[in-house]
């Protein structure tokens, strides 16, 4: 089942948290909505459920709009991120919920209930309650009961968000393989963009209740489509700078464009080898880890992050407070208005 | 903390001070013999005494007392209609309030929480007196109520039934706007035809039947419809009271689980809502059924005191104090302090069952996977 969102606003008060968003989900697609909190990415995922009304703007399944529609008519699976388990009821017929209210025969019930329980790998657990769960447990009783009626859509509101790191870890990858098996159209909500990427063939990044870039986690990646987009996906470093004859000289003073560059695209050495570089005073070195991370201080008095590999770092010999040289090796340029310039 | 302390808490009679900051023998001990003596002086001594006054005359006096006398009995039952009906009203009332408070955001949502307990801060007299100056003699109502009282009730009576039939059509219509057929297309003209239709039917009913006495008197002060008024402002916060914290605890989510897992509204209210609920509600409700038996200052302003007609247990226990009855008047107290005893007891039992933020089962964070 495809989504379409068409110019979909969503007021709280005098808090804008969607401005205006539209995106299409092709059937079958396992998409991220990624931001940071307050950007509008759960409240999206909501209207998409049902659970919230939209101010302006529709919202079609397939050809189907529903944007008038109750949650309960949407046939949607929702996944909430503290689980919302019944907790009167067993796993079983937590499980169960869905259908019985849709008033299927009790034997089938039964039997689906029985499917999932070894979909989810507890089986032996029916007759328990969710507080004798585990967290990760329960989340995937969460998923089971979402997925019990067949739901034209599987929506999950940051579903590893109460779990800790390992359960997350093998709940990302059990999921990601589920929908492999059932291929029903998925979007979940996240803030963290390893989960994203890890998890999702569509990436959607959000922010202030609008969106900056939609792509494959390849594509956001690689090619931010705005400062946004590249600073929220990992550790930047930050320049000014102002472009002459397709070169961009970087200094405090100058403005016009700002140069991101990656603490891993940045490499140091001792001298300076014809190309892109500038001065810098090594601050601090940590070591411990994959990267060796060096924070300097440039000539104009800004602080510049750069990861080496442990083995570059061994061939340097870096000491604490001596002059280097950082040499870029790949650049995003944006100029003031955030307009991508070049890489 | 001495680490000999920790190996031997005790060494021969002496108890060594195991906390630093723990107070004094003397405090410890004093506090607790004062609150203890406090306790007992004015609980424990007094309680007792009413089971030994009401039975100073034995067993036998003790049950004539309660149910041969037409006059208490007749209080006993007055009491026994008033109360449940007022619990009813404050139920409904109760659990709307909640979750109107608990679930939406609406403006004057803060002004309806803080009048929910104006009857906690009015005197109950003063709630009795608001009620004479309403519907008594004297009062806004009076003179109407007076002439023709029952006239207003046809009408009553019919636009409850609209209300009832609009309820209905909410609950029954089918909730996806694609299933609606025929006569459901047109929701607002139905509902306009059916309301018009249904108030008519009933007040033609009514009157053509004569269901209502004509050109006589309601008496709502110095009657029964009076003291239901004031038992249940009087009580009015309790359910309300103990919802509001429970339902806000509990949270919205798992009731709008079930709504995306295909419930209507009313299979949440009973499949959801009330499980989750329900102690906290009838925790209310023993609240609230041990201050409506109880309650004396507003009653008594509005029960005009006629004996066998409109006094309650209350009433009836100080109308016996005052004629110097004392097993008698002690006879129905002890029936009211046996309510107590048991609203305690029950009380202690349903509060531990009852969710609150604190004690919500949460999820173990650091446990390993199957």
């Amino acid at each position: 089942m495809s989504i379409l969102i068409k110019g979909v606003s969503k007021n709280f008060g005098s808090f804008k948290a969607l401005d205006n968003v539209s995106l299409e989900v092709p059937d079958g697609d396992l998409l991220a909505l990624l931001g940071p909190s307050g950007s509008g990415k759960t409240t999206l995922l909501r209207i998409i459920a049902g659970l919230e009304v939209a101010d302006t703007g529709t919202v079609l399944y397939q050809d189907e709009d529903v944007t008038h529609h109750s949650a309960r008519d949407r046939k949607v699976g929702f996944v909430f991120q503290h689980y919302a388990l019944f907790r009167h009821m067993t796993v079983a017929e937590n499980i169960g919920y869905g259908l019985k209210v849709r008033k299927t025969p009790k034997a089938q019930i039964r039997d689906r209930v029985d499917e999932l329980l070894k979909l989810i790998r507890l089986d032996g657990f029916g007759n328990r309650y969710p507080s004798q769960l585990s967290g990760g447990q329960r989340q995937r009783v969460a998923l089971a009961r979402a997925l019990a009626a067949q739901p034209r859509v599987l929506l999950l509101d940051e579903p590893f968000g109460a779990l800790d790191a390992k359960v997350r870890q093998e709940l990302r990858q059990w999921l990601r393989r589920l929908h492999e098996d059932i291929h029903v159209t998925s979007i979940f909500v996240t803030h963290d963009q390893e989960e994203a990427f890890e998890v999702a063939n569509t990436v959607v990044v959000m922010n202030e209740g609008k969106i900056e870039q939609t792509g494959s986690p390849d594509e956001v990646y690689h090619y931010p489509a705005t400062p946004f987009v590249y600073r929220f996906l990992g550790n930047v470093n930050l320049f000014h700078g102002r472009i002459d004859d397709g070169r961009a000289h970087i200094h405090e003073k100058e403005t016009g464009h700002v140069v991101y560059v990656r603490p891993h695209l940045l490499d140091i050495d001792r001298i300076p080898n014809g190309g892109d570089h500038f001065r810098a005073r090594v601050r601090h070195i940590n070591s411990a880890g994959a990267l060796v991370k060096v924070e300097a201080i440039t000539e104009w008095g800004a602080l510049v992050n750069v990861e080496i590999s442990q083995d570059r770092f061994r061939t340097l010999q870096l000491i604490k407070d001596e002059t280097v040289f950082v040499i870029p090796k790949d650049v995003k340029i944006f100029n003031d208005s955030n307009k991508k310039l070049a890489s | 903390m001495s680490t000999e302390a920790l190996v031997k808490p005790h060494i021969g009679t002496i108890t060594i001070r195991r906390h630093a900051q723990e107070d004094p023998a003397w405090v410890r001990w004093g506090l607790t013999l004062f609150a203890l003596a406090v306790v007992g002086l004015l609980v424990v001594v007094p309680v007792v005494n009413i089971f030994a006054t009401a039975l100073s005359d034995g067993l036998r006096t003790y049950w004539d007392n309660l149910f041969t006398d037409p006059d208490t009995r007749q209080s006993i039952f007055l009491t026994l209609t008033v109360v449940p009906i007022a619990l009813v009203a404050n139920i409904i009332f109760g659990l709307t309030a909640a979750w109107a408070i608990a679930r939406f955001n609406f403006p004057g949502r803060t002004l309806l929480t803080a009048l929910i307990d104006l009857p906690f801060s009015v005197s109950p007299v003063v709630a009795g007196l608001m009620f004479v100056l309403i519907f008594g003699l004297q009062g806004y109502l009076g003179p109407f109520l007076r002439r023709d009282g029952y006239s207003i009730m046809p009408y009553l009576v019919s636009i409850l039934g609209v209300g009832a039939f609009i309820v209905f059509f909410l609950l029954s219509r089918p909730s996806n706007p694609l299933a609606r057929n025929g006569l459901w297309k047109q929701g607002w003209l139905f509902v306009l035809l059916g309301s018009g239709l249904v108030f008519g039917l009933l007040l033609f009913v009514q009157l053509y039947f004569h269901v209502w006495p004509r050109n006589q008197s309601l008496k709502i002060i110095f009657a029964t419809p009076g003291l239901v008024l004031a038992t249940a402002f009087v009580t009015f916060p309790f359910v309300a009271r103990e919802l509001i914290p429970v339902m806000e605890a509990v949270g919205a989510d798992e009731e709008l689980a079930a709504v995306s897992l295909g419930a209507n509204g009313w299979q949440m209210f009973w499949h959801v809502t009330v499980p989750n609920i329900k102690w906290g509600l009838v925790y209310g409700i023993i609240l609230c059924n041990a201050r409506a038996v109880g309650e004396f200052g507003a009653v008594y302003v509005v029960s005009g005191h006629i004996a066998g007609k409109t006094d309650t247990m209350p009433l009836r226990i100080e109308k016996l104090f005052q004629e110097y009855n004392l097993p008698g008047s002690f006879a129905v107290a002890s029936l009211l302090t046996l309510l107590a005893i048991f609203t305690l007891i029950a009380k202690a039992r349903l509060q531990r069952k009852i969710p609150t933020t604190a004690n919500l089962p949460e999820p173990t964070q650091s446990e390993s996977q199957s």
